[in-house]
């Protein structure tokens, strides 16, 4: 009888260890990928879906580039513009983000990749309401998906 | 292979398989066989019960061992000197029901959190550190631990521990904080 509980206990780990990934990666993780995972992870999550109502998703991010200010606005939220990161860092982590979460969008010509410069200037101009300029253009970008031909 | 060839190795499968089913037969009772067969798929049907996501990977008995597979002396993972806490600002988790990894019961991990890095000296590389609150019960109280390497003022909201990281749980009641390693950081 007390082979029971040591077998199911070790049903349970021999399972969990099929289950249950690694948690430190092998490989160190480096270039814009760390920089995602040191200044944007802790609040976009691994996989990008953020805290419904409190952090966006970054699913489809790719969509504010259709538009100048939405590709303005990549670089003026809050989180990207006040980042301690320099200007070709953040121009680097900001084209990661783009192909890892939105591959399709960001992989469809015309990409621009951003480069320091540009990133330098939609810098200079913080947005002090990020939430409206969001709510903004994505008004602005569903009102040209429903009149594009 | 030749047919003859085949017949003789399907004797002899035939008799191993009989010798064992035999030798089992006598060694093992019916009822003994069918209770721990019953308890292995006792334990294989709590699985889904398990923790997957990020947030919960850690184990769900608090132990004091590295789960991560870091090579090294480990430390204690109760004292605020251990090299995890480099950046941590809180109640150490495994002082308060927990572990370094896994959150008290009662309480639940906050999804979003502050990261930082810190030199493991086992090693000496350094690791990118996941500094999850568990939430949902008031203060633990129990071993504040407050180093903040890497620590940027609340003006920087990701980049700072002053934060309550429990704005995104289901209770933004702050408990204890844990340090979960995410992996080895590069070296710049």
């Amino acid at each position: 009888m007390t082979a029971r509980p040591a077998l199911a206990a070790l049903g349970i780990v021999a399972a969990a260890s099929l289950l249950v990934a690694p948690q430190a990666d092998s490989e160190p993780i480096s270039g814009p990928r760390l920089d995602y995972v040191l200044h944007c992870m802790g609040c976009h999550l691994e996989d990008g879906s953020g805290a419904p109502g409190r952090v966006p998703a970054l699913a489809g991010v790719g969509r504010f580039l259709r538009v100048p200010a939405g590709r303005a606005y990549l670089v003026r939220v809050p989180g990207s513009a006040h980042a301690p990161l320099d200007d070709s860092a953040l121009a680097a982590l900001l084209n990661w983000m783009l192909l890892r979460f939105d591959p399709d969008a960001a992989a469809a010509p015309p990409f621009r990749p951003y480069d320091a410069a540009e990133v330098a200037r939609h810098r200079a101009a913080p947005l002090s309401d990020a939430d409206a300029e969001r709510r903004r253009l994505l008004a602005v970008l569903e009102r040209s998906a429903t009149t594009a031909p | 292979m030749s047919r003859p060839e085949t017949h003789a190795i399907e004797r002899l499968l035939d008799r191993w398989a009989e010798t064992t089913a035999r030798r089992l037969a006598r060694g093992l009772s019916r009822r003994s066989v069918l209770g721990r067969l019953g308890a292995v798929l006792a334990g294989a049907a709590t699985l889904p019960l398990l923790p997957v996501s990020r947030v919960s990977a850690a184990p769900s008995e608090p132990t004091p061992a590295a789960p991560e597979g870091i090579e090294g002396p480990e430390g204690d993972p109760s004292s605020c000197q251990y090299w995890r806490h480099c950046a941590i600002d809180g109640f150490l988790c495994s002082c308060c029901g927990g572990s370094h990894t896994a959150c008290p019961p009662g309480t639940t991990m906050s999804p979003v959190t502050w990261i930082g890095t810190c030199r493991n000296p086992a090693d000496g590389r350094q690791y990118v550190i996941s500094y999850n609150d568990c939430c949902g019960k008031s203060m633990c109280a129990r071993c504040f631990c407050n180093r903040n390497e890497g620590d940027r003022p609340a003006y920087l909201p990701p980049k700072s521990n002053d934060i309550n990281w429990c704005v995104a749980a289901p209770s933004t009641v702050y408990h204890c904080s844990t340090a979960i390693v995410l992996g080895v950081a590069a070296e710049p």
